[in-house]
């Protein structure tokens, strides 16, 4: 901006007259990169697909997020028509296509869920705290959850111990390793306590499987009867049923 | 002191339009191909999204905060909390963390904004370390993912000293360094006018070209750090540590590099920690202490908030003192 537009427009000032409003590139460019931000929240809100990336302790930001995004997408938009406008520079669009990049990632592809990749990178579940005690593990219908959490105490596996025998019906999906028995898989699902990139492993071994009827990732539902043997947890199935992938794929810690 | 910005090319509307209708290409581009049938890409894309999807509207909340001070709150309020006996007010910053409930990715702006409006710099700093530590949220969290546990009250409260007692010897070791000699300039201000005519804007005006501001400053280096903890999340088998939990230091040194990691939510990292069980207590404690002053998302964050130096003071201060406290707590509690 050249000294000579500041002085006109001062000299407008002067003269009573209001000085030239116009919309100021770096600060509409910058809404924009708000606004994506903001559209991409309410789109995880309004589509369910939070659930592909957070827990249910979690989900309250993808609201307080899409609301104040909006808010600050209105409030700079509104803010944007100055008398001295900045122009925008290359560095500066580079950096916001770079921050909206993420955005359209995220929105142009269907979603996704960890898979049987990853099932031996991350570790187990241990958060007896939250979710399980040995009391819940001893009495009541056993999730996933409480198996894992049955597998990290002695507490914990000796009320599992009691509870061998019984019928139980777990869904999650397959998962091999390169030692697995063509008859056997293991039953993963991961648990989340925040978000994703916390995800631990909560497994049972199938065993009685139709050998090639399932293949890695393929979600499915287990009925069978469960026998602790030490820290492993084994499911003699009598039933796998091919199921869609759950709307909430993650457990909740 | 006026910042100059400097003079660099700039673009017209139409290439900033071509760059946004390239952008919308390559996704639909992308739809189409869908890389997500490849299982490393997959992974790598729900870790980064969920890092993002996490951390961005704590990153807006802290923003948020940090607005609202630069524009609110009168700059004397915070000069005169800056004239504070040092032994005094790092310990109050610190403790200030117990207000502040939400996690790492918030707190840096806020600091930032903090030391703009005339807190003592390393007062600022020992803030923004502490807060993602002692706040009640995290000892929270911390109470239940050990809850049943013998260690329980050793990990809640180590967690809480020792999170205090890092916080305040990196302030003290920023000593009495002035903002500039900290913090960097933001791009995104230096030519922002936020005068009209020789008139300061609106407040209103101001808050909300703040707020953006610093969700485009600060989100920037999430991206980047999210990028790089979901490549290596999506690549080490937390396993390679399993061969290594007995040796005491490298026990604890190898916990604080793998929280530098995965760039865990405070609020989330004490039920991953509590799932090492081949570590002991000071191990994990060193995992819970590090992670949330020190990680991939907070070292870009930090790299666009503080000079290069700094940066490496606070990252070695942190290490060290955790390594020193962490060895201590296990000499006492094993």
């Amino acid at each position: 901006m050249s000294d000579a537009t500041i002085q006109r427009g001062a000299e407008r000032v002067r003269d009573g007259r209001p000085p030239p409003v116009r919309w100021s590139p770096a600060r509409v460019s910058g809404a924009l990169v708000l606004g994506a931000w903001a559209a991409l929240f309410w789109f995880l809100l309004l589509t369910g697909r939070d659930a592909f990336y957070l827990s249910t302790r979690t989900e309250w930001v993808i609201p307080v997020a899409a609301t104040i995004l909006t808010a600050a997408t209105i409030g700079r938009l509104a803010s944007a028509r100055v008398t001295r406008p900045e122009p925008i520079r290359r560095r500066e669009l580079a950096i916001m296509a770079a921050m909206v990049a993420p955005v359209l990632v995220i929105a142009a592809l269907p979603p996704a869920t960890l898979g049987a990749f990853s099932a031996d990178k991350r570790s187990g579940f241990a958060g007896t705290g939250v979710a399980t005690s040995a009391i819940e593990i001893g009495s009541g219908e056993l999730t996933l959850v409480d198996v894992a959490a049955g597998q990290t105490s002695p507490e914990g596996e000796r009320a599992l111990a009691k509870r061998a025998g019984e019928t139980v019906d777990f869904v999650g999906f397959v998962t091999r390793y390169d030692d697995t028995p063509a008859d056997e898989f293991l039953l993963t699902r991961y648990v989340v306590t925040c978000c994703v990139a916390d995800a631990t492993v909560a497994q049972v071994r199938v065993v009685n499987a139709t050998p090639g009827a399932f293949a890695d990732n393929d979600w499915v539902e287990v009925v069978g009867a469960i026998y602790p043997v030490g820290r492993e947890v084994i499911v003699d199935a009598t039933s796998i049923e091919p199921v869609p992938r759950p709307d909430r794929p993650y457990l909740s810690a | 002191m006026a910042v100059t910005a400097p003079r660099a090319r700039t673009v017209s509307a139409r290439a900033a339009v071509s760059v946004a209708v390239l952008l919308i290409v390559a996704a639909l581009g992308l739809r189409l191909a869908d890389p997500q049938r490849v299982a490393w890409v997959r992974t790598f894309l729900v870790i980064f999204g969920s890092l993002l999807i996490q951390a961005l509207p704590f990153v807006m909340l802290g923003a948020l905060a940090a607005s609202l001070v630069e524009v609110f709150v009168p700059i004397g309020t915070l000069e005169k909390l800056g004239r504070l006996r040092r032994p005094l007010q790092l310990p109050a910053a610190a403790l200030a963390g117990l207000a502040f409930p939400i996690c790492e990715c918030g707190s840096v702006p806020v600091a930032r904004r903090l030391a703009q409006r005339g807190l003592m710099p390393s007062a600022a700093v020992t803030f923004m370390l502490a807060a993602p530590v002692i706040n009640p949220v995290v000892i929270a969290s911390t109470f239940f993912a050990y809850r049943g546990r013998s260690t329980l009250w050793t990990m809640v409260g180590g967690r809480f000293a020792l999170g205090l007692i890092v916080a305040i010897a990196v302030g003290w070791v920023a000593g009495s360094r002035s903002k500039d000699d900290l913090f960097k300039p933001n791009p995104e201000e230096a030519h922002e006018h936020l005068t009209e005519l020789g008139r300061p804007e609106a407040r209103w005006r101001r808050f909300f070209v703040h707020l953006g501001n610093d969700f485009l400053f600060m989100g920037r280096y999430l991206i980047l750090g999210a990028t790089i903890a979901a490549a290596v999340q999506t690549f080490l088998p937390t396993s390679v540590l399993d061969g290594l939990a007995g040796t005491t230091v490298l026990s604890l040194v190898l916990m604080m590099g793998l929280a530098a990691v995965m760039s865990l939510c405070s609020e989330s990292d004490a039920f991953v920690a509590a799932s090492f069980v081949q570590f002991g207590p000071s191990a994990q404690l060193a995992f819970l202490v590090f992670g949330p002053m020190v990680d991939l998302k907070l070292i870009a964050l930090y790299a666009g908030t503080f000079r290069r130096g700094f940066v490496r003071t606070v990252v070695v201060g942190v290490a060290a003192t955790t390594l020193v406290g962490t060895l201590w707590l296990g000499v006492l509690f094993g």
